[in-house]
């Protein structure tokens, strides 16, 4: 009999989660042989208290962003954008802004099966270029990018203010099309910078995406869009 | 050492491919155009390039302190600039240490690794648990609103531009840890800069009928941005172009 989950999807959908559920824990069986190894290569195991008062500052923000980043991403990217994404990394800062470049190109929506065939696609695309430069530019370009991107090089404020370029860019369109709806989440989010400017961006885009969308149905509500 | 780098990699590879054959065929299966398809394969690749660039700074940057092949791995799969970072100064900073300095010590380096990998491990546990449910919740909410009204097309772009705000925020007023990249003159500019370079590039694709151009506007306007942060960087007095609001 097939459960209420699997009845409310296409089966595309549903292979896709197959697919999805397989490859994460191969790639959690794949992430922790990596310390396990290498712990093995050289002989030594680190003392477990040392790793222990450091994972208990790391893990309360890693973790619970990690939850919020589920939450969030999945609507976006769509299922294999997502189990993709999540292996391959640096969402935030590429795989969720090529993924939405992409859907807006095809004029596809996000939780339309058009969508999640575009948004796999995309961040497929984009983890293999990525896999590419950085083993090409660690092989060829590594002493070269270090000279360009030294603090004192004059191409270095090029990459540090690639996320302004980036999302400025990916915004414009959405902002011309959705000028309304645009201004209130990006003063909410200033608003909570002010309070807390080193703000985890997880946690900020979490707060921005309920103000967005609480903001369009207020409006909504008022017909004003 | 790179054997074990070489291994993640094709995984991360193999995966990739996988899932782009199986959309793929879906895509042809659902009648989107092959000239689609391969426009969001090209448009991705140009897109990709200067964040990878990036990445590989990151990469290079940890190596000086981890060697070159942990770094690469981490950045390579689940990895992110931010946490990695972090990860690894957390528990460097324990040792008394920190990324600053190489480490030399292998039980340090072990430690290092176990850290980066535990910390941010933990979305491919849920993952398996919640995507699913997520999106039969997402979809439901989304079909019950186009039910009712056309809402769901502004519900569905006020998501994307809660995404997008986040990050003009932090460009307008947001402070980074480290104190590269505050919000301030430079970072202003170079966002009014890819808003402009975006609309007129886009106004133009539509006036002339640019079908070609359309899917390389967004990278080509965020190459225009980052030109003009070195331009500026060049010609502006420097007490303007380190204007930060956190001095």
């Amino acid at each position: 009999m097939r459960d209420n989950n699997t009845a409310a999807l296409s089966p595309y959908y549903n292979k896709v989660h197959t697919w999805g559920r397989l490859w994460s824990v191969g790639a959690l069986i794949v992430l922790l042989s990596v310390p396990t190894a290498i712990c093995t290569y050289l002989g030594v195991w680190p003392d477990a208290s040392s790793v222990f008062k450091a994972l208990v500052k790391v893990i309360p923000i890693y973790w619970i962003t990690a939850v919020v980043e589920v939450l969030t991403y999945t609507p976006m990217l769509g299922a294999g954008g997502t189990y993709l994404s999540f292996v391959t990394g640096n969402i935030a800062n590429l795989k969720l802004p090529c993924g939405l470049n992409a859907m807006e190109n095809a004029k596809v929506k996000a939780n339309s099966e058009e969508g999640e065939v575009i948004s796999t696609i995309s961040i497929g695309v984009s983890a293999i270029t990525t896999t590419v430069i950085i083993a090409v530019g660690v092989v060829i370009f590594a002493p070269v990018l270090g000279k360009l991107t030294d603090p004192d090089s004059v191409f270095s404020p090029a990459f540090t203010y690639i996320l302004p370029a980036l999302f400025g860019a990916l915004g414009a369109g959405y902002f011309r099309k959705h000028w309304k709806i645009s201004f209130f989440p990006i003063v909410v989010g200033v608003v909570v910078l002010l309070f807390a400017p080193t703000l985890a961006v997880g946690t900020l885009i979490f707060v921005t995406i309920v103000a967005s969308v609480g903001g369009a149905l207020l409006m909504m509500k008022f017909k004003l869009v | 050492m790179y054997a074990i780098a070489a291994f993640v990699i094709a995984f991360v590879v193999i995966e990739s491919v996988f899932f782009i054959v199986k959309a793929w065929k879906r895509g042809r299966e659902l009648g989107i155009s092959k000239e689609t398809l391969k426009n969001t394969v090209f448009s991705s690749i140009l897109f990709t390039i200067a964040p990878a660039l990036s990445i590989l700074t990151t990469v290079i940057v940890l190596a000086s302190a981890l060697g070159i092949v942990l770094p690469w791995i981490r950045l390579s799969v689940i990895g992110n600039l931010a946490y990695e970072t972090v990860a690894s100064e957390t528990m460097l900073n324990v040792f008394g240490s920190s990324l600053s300095t190489e480490i030399t010590d292998p039980a340090q380096f072990g430690a290092v690794a176990w850290v980066m990998t535990i910390g941010t491990s933990f979305a491919l546990v849920l993952l398996p648990i919640m995507c699913k449910t997520i999106q039969i919740r997402v979809g439901k909410a989304v079909h019950k609103s186009e039910k009712s009204s056309a809402a769901a097309d502004v519900i569905s772009a006020a998501a994307f531009i809660g995404i997008i705000a986040a990050f003009i925020a932090r460009a307008i007023y947001g402070k980074t840890p480290d104190g590269v990249g505050d919000a301030g003159f430079m970072s202003v500019c170079t966002l009014v800069t890819a808003v402009i370079v975006s609309l007129i590039l886009e106004t133009l694709c539509e006036k002339f009928n640019l079908k070609k151009l359309a899917p390389f506007a967004m990278p080509l306007s965020m190459f225009a941005a980052m030109g003009m942060a070195v331009v500026l960087n060049l010609v502006v007095p420097e007490a303007v172009s380190s204007f930060t609001w956190w001095g």
